[in-house]
């Protein structure tokens, strides 16, 4: 496999005793620039950086760790990603190769996404994401489970207990043998969310009502291993939740009920034949999930839909300073829907290859095309190159270029919702272009790591799919494809880790800047062109800095989220905001056993703020997290 | 280090670190809210007892409704009345005003409230709650008003009181409302939760003396306007249905026999009727249908050509001048930007435009405005 670029090992730098594989490293490693397909920008958070986030959703990780831009309704309720000035549906999010967006929306909710059910998570920007899927103008977030077949066996109990009734469980076992491994996880968490917060609307102080939740989840996931040449694995997780949605600011002393709970099965099985020359994944995936949705006595609906994925991916290495990865997936989906008539379906055929080539060590591309066959139909071709360019063997640098096309297809609410859906829609089109460099300097000694990352993307979309008012029927919506979209930015990251006096110090700091614009009005009295996209903020940042020694560990992190537009003509907006996060943890080594103590400040500050309009958010909260491990010895 | 200093010590260097980090960064005590970029009042607004209010929905959620108001004495446009004079947001959409006297009624739909205001300085008199989604005010006498609700029942308001004083039981989606004699007469679309094909569609008789319903009119599905002409003839306009469940159509009721007496069919399904007016005379009607309509009461047909043509403007809210007849309109854009709003006269040629909040859904005109 070719990998372009940094080869960050701070994993050697901090490694601790091998009692702590574990996870209960009390260092963070973090944001690690890769690249598995030449010219593509890819970012790795791994476990070791997500054991301290164990009582916690994605969203919130993503938010203050990442430069993706989290929309959310507030604590507890929905919260949906955006990168590279694209919406949620432009985001596609995966588990273990399978598609967590709805078929129906055509997004995810991060904030049921539990942070404990994943042990690695990679993030691919912009066109890297054509090589899961088209349509993920944005990205790919990839949430990924790896054997350890060094593992004997790993427990790993917490307890967390948080601000406003907050209770969060996770147990997880990880057994095995050289060849065989299994990873059993549980998580529950219940709140009531029942925070204080000053109501604008009400003009005083009041305590959020129904806005409880409650998710459970359970995996299991079997790795197996025949010679180092037949791999298999077989992985199920359940998970279900149940919400009380919260009243808006000004709407909290109606008698509010708005109920929300999800049932979502996944299974997916791989096997992987392995030769010197070549090799072979063969997956097939199934995935059934529930949603039920009440509105007072207004609404009540059932959405069910089911998946099936199936996928052959072929490798071959047999030419030098060659890979040829030829494949197909084929996907099925099938909805059940209250709010369309009858049961809809769509199956999609994607044929896909991947081309890469190494230029004498300096220069290194890939070509990936995608084909999409959907309900018989063919999408026009999604071709994604990139081009890597290393100039100095001896220093870690590297420069990149890549462009590619891309289509979103409809989704089935927009195509199938009962009197609104619109069957004449045609695909979204993106076209992009990203530059990025990166490099990476370490000390000889091992103890200095620096880390500098940057990259510019310019991006069309075409015909994007807006929901519209009807002219002449105003309380008729319908999806269109009305809108026109340039964005462009540069997403910058900066990494120091240091040993110092034995301290282990890192400043982690991400920054991005965004200009994602309408470019075309919907008629000439339109005030939007050349106006910020809503809910996009133009500048975001994030830093943290650690500092661990004598096995306690401290993070203070920071985001800065400038100011929103709520209107497309840019004449009101929410203001900018900053929010600063402390974790602080002691490790204590009891015989073969490692007790954690950790505790969460959040919003230290105290901030009164909102994110989207009338959604309260909570001012300072806390959790307290006791973990104890059971890392049993390696082999 | 000797053991016991190790352990007074390395917590100490850990926390005084946190310690200057949180000096560092300054504390903001102002909440984080919605902002609204306005351009500032060149002219301070004294009164609000002679202009057009336009009030502004707001989107569903957002709490961002509000008024604008069109003042007659200098032709200036002042926006977000209400949160200048109150210090606080006027609610999630606001549906209509009703003037009572010299008091403003403003239905806010989504917050189920009633906020009254002075018309002096619009100043907030009252909040009424108990509400169920309300959506219009129409005032019976000096004491009393009904409002309609989306759910359950139609509202008695005492105006003396500024509270509900009672309530008449409907478990319907009650709409508009006008008075005829004694009576007034109540659009009622049929239970909220159900659909087109099963919602019974009516206009309810209800006898202003006693608060009860007396009487029912069977009507198109989803009446949603209804006007009284000069010769006393209801006029009824359904819109068919969210569902387009059948077409549009535009009814004359006798209110004194309480039948029906004639009832035009709108053709185009995709086009669908609204905001019915009627002039200050009483022998025109008004509606939006895209463009604004124009149609005499005497017509045997529906016009087919629009008086005013949308031009690409998403017209939503329409009303009539009650005193110089003039046409107002607004254009609700794409319902996530500030709109506009045309005063055109009764023969529909352009005399002004004026920039609005928020989704311009409805204006309310006050006793001496004459613009």
């Amino acid at each position: 496999m070719y990998s372009v670029g940094i080869q960050c090992i701070p994993l050697l730098l901090y490694a601790q005793t091998p009692k702590d594989t574990l996870n209960l490293k009390e260092f963070e490693v973090k944001s690690t620039y890769k690249s598995d397909i030449n010219g593509f920008k890819r970012v790795k958070l791994d476990s070791t950086f997500l054991v301290n986030h164990l009582n916690e959703d994605l969203s919130k990780v993503l938010a203050n760790y990442s430069t993706i831009y989290i929309k959310s309704y507030g604590s507890g309720s929905l919260a949906s990603p955006s990168f590279r000035g694209t919406t949620a549906q432009h985001t596609q999010v995966e588990w273990n190769g399978i598609n967590l967006n709805s078929p129906m929306l055509g997004q995810v909710d991060l904030s049921q996404i539990p942070v404990s059910q994943f042990d690695g998570l990679e993030i691919l920007y912009g066109a890297a994401g054509i090589s899961r899927a088209s349509g993920a103008f944005g990205g790919v977030i990839n949430l990924v489970t790896n054997p350890d077949w060094n593992n004997k066996i790993n427990v790993l109990a917490a307890q967390s207990l948080g601000s406003f009734h907050t209770f969060t469980s996770n147990i997880n076992v990880v057994a095995g043998t050289s060849s065989f491994q299994s990873h059993t996880k549980f998580n529950y968490s219940a709140s009531e969310n029942d925070f204080p917060y000053y109501n604008e609307y009400l003009t005083k102080m009041v305590t959020q009502h129904s806005a409880s939740y409650a998710i459970f989840g359970i995996s299991e996931e079997l790795f197996f291993k025949v010679r180092d040449k037949h791999l298999v694995s077989v992985k199920f997780r359940y998970n279900q939740d149940d919400r009380d949605l919260p009243p808006t600011t000004n709407n909290f002393e109606n008698d509010h009920y708005e109920k929300q709970s999800s049932k979502n099965l996944f299974a997916v099985a791989d096997y992987k034949f392995v030769e010197k020359k070549y090799n072979v994944l063969v997956r097939t995936a199934f995935s059934n999930q529930e949603m039920h949705y009440a509105l007072d006595s207004t609404i009540n609906v059932v959405h069910q839909y089911y998946q099936v994925i199936n996928k052959i991916r072929f490798t071959y290495l047999g030419i030098r300073n060659m890979l040829i990865k030829p494949g197909i997936d084929f996907t099925f989906d099938q909805v059940a829907s209250d709010d369309y008539n009858g049961i809809k379906s769509r199956s999609t055929t994607s044929f896909y290859t991947e081309l890469s080539n190494d230029i004498g060590g300096k220069v290194k591309t890939s070509l990936v095309i995608r084909a999409d066959l959907i309900n018989g139909s063919f999408l026009p071709i999604v071709p994604a190159i990139g081009i890597a360019y290393l100039p100095w063997k001896k220093c870690d640098l590297s420069f990149t270029l890549n462009l590619a096309r891309n289509y979103r297809y409809p989704t089935l609410n927009d195509l199938f919702w009962a009197i609104s859906g619109n069957p004449d829609l045609v695909p979204e089109t993106n076209y992009s272009v990203e530059l990025g460099y990166a490099f990476t300097h370490k000390s000889k000694n091992g103890k200095f790591l620096f880390e500098l990352n940057m990259a510019g993307y310019y991006s069309w979309i075409y015909q994007m799919i807006t929901w519209t008012s009807v002219i002449g029927n105003p309380s008729l919506w319908k999806p269109e494809n009305i809108d026109e979209i340039r964005a462009r930015g540069v997403e910058t990251g900066l990494n120091f880790k240091w040993e110092v006096f034995n301290f282990r110090v890192s400043l982690d700091n991400n920054y991005n800047f965004c200009r994602s614009t309408y470019q075309k009005a919907s008629s000439a009295y339109d005030e939007k062109i050349g106006k910020q996209l809503i809910y996009i903020p133009v500048n975001t940042l994030n830093s943290t800095f650690s500092i661990a020694r004598w096995n306690f560990y401290l993070n203070y992190n920071f985001c800065y989220v400038s100011e929103r537009f709520t209107a497309k003509d840019n004449l009101s907006v929410m203001p900018a905001y900053n929010l600063s996060n402390i974790i602080a943890g002691k490790n204590i080594h009891i015989k073969h056993f490692i007790l954690s103590l950790q505790f969460d400040i959040n919003n230290v500050f105290d901030l009164d703020y909102q994110s989207m309009p009338s959604r309260p958010m909570p001012g300072i909260n806390a959790a307290f997290t006791v973990k104890l491990g059971f890392p049993g010895t390696n082999r | 280090m000797k053991k016991s200093s190790y352990f007074i010590h390395q917590p100490l260097v850990l926390y005084s670190l946190l310690a200057i980090l949180i000096l560092q960064t300054a504390c903001s005590k102002d909440p984080i809210r919605e902002e609204v970029i306005t351009p500032p009042d060149t002219t301070k607004t004294v009164t609000y007892e002679n202009g057009i209010f336009i009030v502004n929905e707001g989107n569903y959620n957002w709490g961002n409704a509000s008024v604008t108001y069109l003042n007659n004495t200098n032709n200036t446009v002042v926006q977000d009345v209400f949160s200048k004079s109150n210090n606080r947001n006027l609610g999630d959409v606001a549906e209509s005003m009703t003037i009572a006297g010299k008091l403003g009624y403003l239905l806010i739909n989504n917050s189920n409230r009633i906020e009254v205001v002075s018309l002096k300085d619009f100043k907030s008199v009252s909040t009424i709650s108990g509400l169920h989604s309300p959506r219009f005010l129409q005032v019976v006498d000096s004491t009393k008003a009904y409002a309609t609700n989306m759910q359950n029942y139609i509202s008695v308001i005492d105006l003396k009181t500024n509270s509900v004083s009672g309530t008449i039981k409907t478990t319907s989606w009650t709409e508009n409302l006008i008075k005829y004699d004694k009576f007034m007469l109540v659009t009622s679309i049929g239970r909220f939760s159900e659909p087109s094909a099963v919602r019974k569609a009516q206009i309810f008789v209800i006898d202003t003396e006693t608060d009860a319903i007396v009487d029912s009119i069977q009507s198109g599905k989803e009446p949603i306007g209804i006007v009284i002409d000069k010769k006393q003839k209801v006029w009824v306009l359904c819109s068919g249905g969210y569902d387009n469940f059948e077409a549009p159509s535009l009814m004359r009721i006798n209110p004194e026999l309480r039948v029906v007496e004639k009832v035009f069919t709108f053709t185009d399904p995709a086009q669908v009727p609204s905001r019915l007016c009627m002039n200050p005379t009483g022998d025109t009607i008004y509606y939006l249908k895209g463009g604004v309509y124009q149609m005499p009461v005497t017509s045997n047909t529906l016009p087919t050509q629009p008086l005013i043509k949308p031009e690409g403007r998403l017209f939503y809210g329409l009303n009539i001048h009650p005193g110089t007849g003039c046409i107002y309109v607004s254009d609700a854009k794409d319902y996530v930007q500030n709109g506009s709003a045309y005063q055109y006269n009764a023969a529909g040629s352009l005399i002004r435009q004026y920039v609005t909040g928020r989704i311009p859904g409805s204006f309310c005109f006050t006793a001496n405005s004459t613009k």
